[in-house]
């Protein structure tokens, strides 16, 4: 399919650059082109199509693409360039960057040169260009050249997830694994019993770091798989007061408060195992990255027909930089404290999913030094809440 | 050669300078947001890379800087022209060297590359660094659009940075007492954030030359007169 466009693409592109050095040789302007309803001469029949009217059709078709086209002519002057080119012939920000870029390689180009370049813009948002140039040689073009600009950001950052992905799993499964063997060589020649005994301990820790990490894989394979889904309406209080006490030891071992805002009667219509795990992952994390002393707040909020679940901390938060990947699958922002912390790296993959699962979403605010704030978005029917006594919603979903 | 095609190559001529000033412009901004990853991220490549791309800003400051001096020499523009030429040659030189504090930055953080900095003091650094290259980024607006207003408030916009720079100098001092943040590695961290300070400064001289690009007024003509004054009046007793 992409292959087809492409081509198609190419194809159209040809074409167009054929008519446009044909038209330059008549001596008629862009602006022209687009005015004149027939754009050749009478009698001047198009030679690719026949049909005199087909120019502006492609030039309107190559102004819809995304792609950037500019044509210089054999004296290395620019002439036509589509809507997307001129943006950025035109911009006065970073993209002025790639516009020097496309005129040396269409120079270049014109002298006979074919040429690529790839040009990262920090932004923000962060681009990444590719900008290919070739000749076009022979008749009917008579020399010049053709550049064509790509946006191949999501391309590039689509690539960078996957090789991440991969070296952050095996990071993850095979330091526990490396550190189990090493252990278990070392012990097997020591007589020492505090040693044996201290060795023993920390091949237990990465045992057990490496099951944790198996079993949320599983558990997030069961989320994406998303058919055994069990929904039901669902009191938000118990949904809650199951994930605060799940964390209410290691909160209170550091003397951290959790606390809870909000109408705990309304409904969640969802999988209660799931959203339970996914505000559990919040509160998690909330816990796991504030201070000794500090307070995380979970509260709901109804605005029309989504319920907003918000976990508030104030603990270290995250880097602005990495706000858009904390939901990929093992990314880590700091690889050095997620082996203290203990965490598999897995949590707010699962939020995600979950969140997707029932047509919600999660998203995150978050500053460093300061804390962060997830909230978790779900749709919410007013309506099913009326006349729904908690005892009833309770018995179904027990 | 017409008159009419000497005007018509002079006018691209200033096209092309203009073009030139923004390139370096969004060169400049470039290095802001890319020096401070570099320094956030503790990246010596991205560093060294930055250290060693100044070369091509210097290279084209250095271009810009002589198509002035042509233009200056062989057109011998007037009035509206020649204060454009005049503000784009003092632009070259304020974003050159806002690009060299970025090396700056990225210098000294290789000299505390190894030293954990607070997540608040990070928060400041990212703040800082958004401010300056928003600052520097409306110098250029302002110059492409000759927008006098936007160059004028560029003077109180830059108090946001100021701002910023003071409650860094204080996080750094209150790092230093509570943190066991070494003195070395404060020091390093005070120049850093005053290096984004200056960025602001020079952003707010940019916007200075617009001034005076755009109404042919230049504010520190304010101080001259006032010493012109002082001078007046002191001459009697004098």
């Amino acid at each position: 399919m992409t292959a087809a466009v492409v081509i198609l693409t190419v194809l159209l592109f040809v074409t167009v650059v054929v008519l446009l050095v044909v038209m330059q040789h008549l001596g008629a302007a862009r602006s022209e082109l687009a005015a004149a309803p027939v754009m050749s001469p009478p009698g001047d029949a198009d030679p690719i199509s026949g049909s005199d009217s087909s120019l502006p059709r492609l030039v309107a078709a190559l102004d819809a693409l995304s792609l950037g086209v500019v044509v210089a002519d054999a004296n290395e002057v620019l002439g036509f360039r589509n809507r997307s080119a001129e943006a950025i012939l035109t911009s006065h920000d970073a993209r002025s960057i790639i516009n020097r870029a496309i005129r040396e390689l269409l120079v270049e180009a014109v002298r006979g040169e074919a040429g690529e370049r790839e040009i990262e813009l920090f932004g923000p948002p962060p681009t990444t260009y590719l900008i290919r140039a070739v000749p076009l040689l022979g008749e009917p073009a008579g020399g010049g050249g053709v550049a064509v600009v790509e946006d191949i950001t999501e391309r590039r950052r689509v690539d960078e997830v996957r090789r991440d992905f991969v070296s952050n799993i095996s990071h993850e499964l095979k330091t526990p694994v490396g550190a189990v063997g090493i252990l278990a060589d070392t012990l097997r020649d020591e007589t020492d019993l505090p040693t044996i005994q201290r060795f023993s301990e920390r091949m237990s820790n990465e045992v057990h770091r490496l099951s944790r990490t198996i079993d949320d894989l599983l558990e997030l394979s069961r989320i994406e798989f998303a058919d055994d889904l069990f929904i039901d309406l669902v009191p938000l209080g118990s949904i809650v007061d199951d994930a605060l006490g799940r964390f209410a030891g290691a909160a209170e071992a550091r003397d951290i408060t959790l606390r809870f805002e909000g109408d705990r009667d309304l409904g969640v219509r969802g999988d209660r195992r799931q959203i339970t795990s996914a505000i559990s992952n919040l509160i998690d994390n909330a816990v796991k990255y504030s201070a000794d002393g500090a307070e995380v707040v979970v509260s709901a909020t109804v605005n029309g027909c989504t319920l907003a679940i918000t976990v508030t901390d104030k603990g270290i938060g995250i880097p602005g930089r990495d706000l858009d990947r904390v939901f990929e699958r093992f990314y880590r922002v700091d690889r050095a404290r997620s082996r203290q912390t203990g965490g598999t790296g897995l949590g707010l993959a699962i939020v995600r999913h979950v969140a997707q699962n029932h047509g919600g979403d999660v998203s995150v605010r978050s500053k460093e030094g300061h804390g962060s704030v997830f909230t978790l978005s779900l749709p919410f029917d007013a309506a099913e809440q009326v006349g729904a006594p908690t005892e009833q919603i309770s018995e179904v979903t027990t | 050669m017409t008159d009419s095609d000497v005007r018509i190559e002079f006018h691209e001529s200033l096209d092309e300078l203009r073009d030139d000033v923004i390139r370096l412009g969004a060169m400049t901004i470039e290095t802001i947001g890319k020096g401070t990853a570099a320094l956030l991220e503790r990246d010596l490549l991205k560093a060294q890379q930055l250290i060693d791309g100044d070369d091509v800003i210097d290279t084209l400051a250095v271009t810009t800087e002589e198509s002035c001096y042509r233009l200056l020499a062989l057109q011998q523009p007037m009035a509206r022209d020649l204060r454009f030429i005049i503000c784009s040659l003092r632009l070259v030189t304020e974003l050159e060297r806002s690009a060299d504090l970025m090396v700056n930055t990225c210098k000294a953080m290789r000299r505390i590359y190894d030293v954990t900095v607070s997540p608040s003091l990070r928060s400041l650094i990212e703040d800082m660094s958004i401010e300056a290259a928003s600052l520097t980024r409306s110098a250029i607006d302002a110059y492409v659009s000759s927008d006098d207003s936007l160059a004028s408030a560029l003077d109180d916009i830059d108090d946001r940075l100021d701002d910023l720079h003071a409650e860094f100098v204080e996080a750094v001092f209150t790092s230093h007492d509570h943190d066991g943040l070494a003195l070395r590695s404060a020091v390093q961290l005070a120049l850093i954030g005053r290096y984004y300070e200056r960025i602001g400064d020079h952003a707010v001289n940019m916007g200075e030359r617009v001034t005076f690009m755009v109404t042919g007024w230049l504010p520190e003509l304010q101080g001259v007169a006032r010493l012109e004054l002082k001078s007046r009046r002191g001459s009697p007793d004098a």
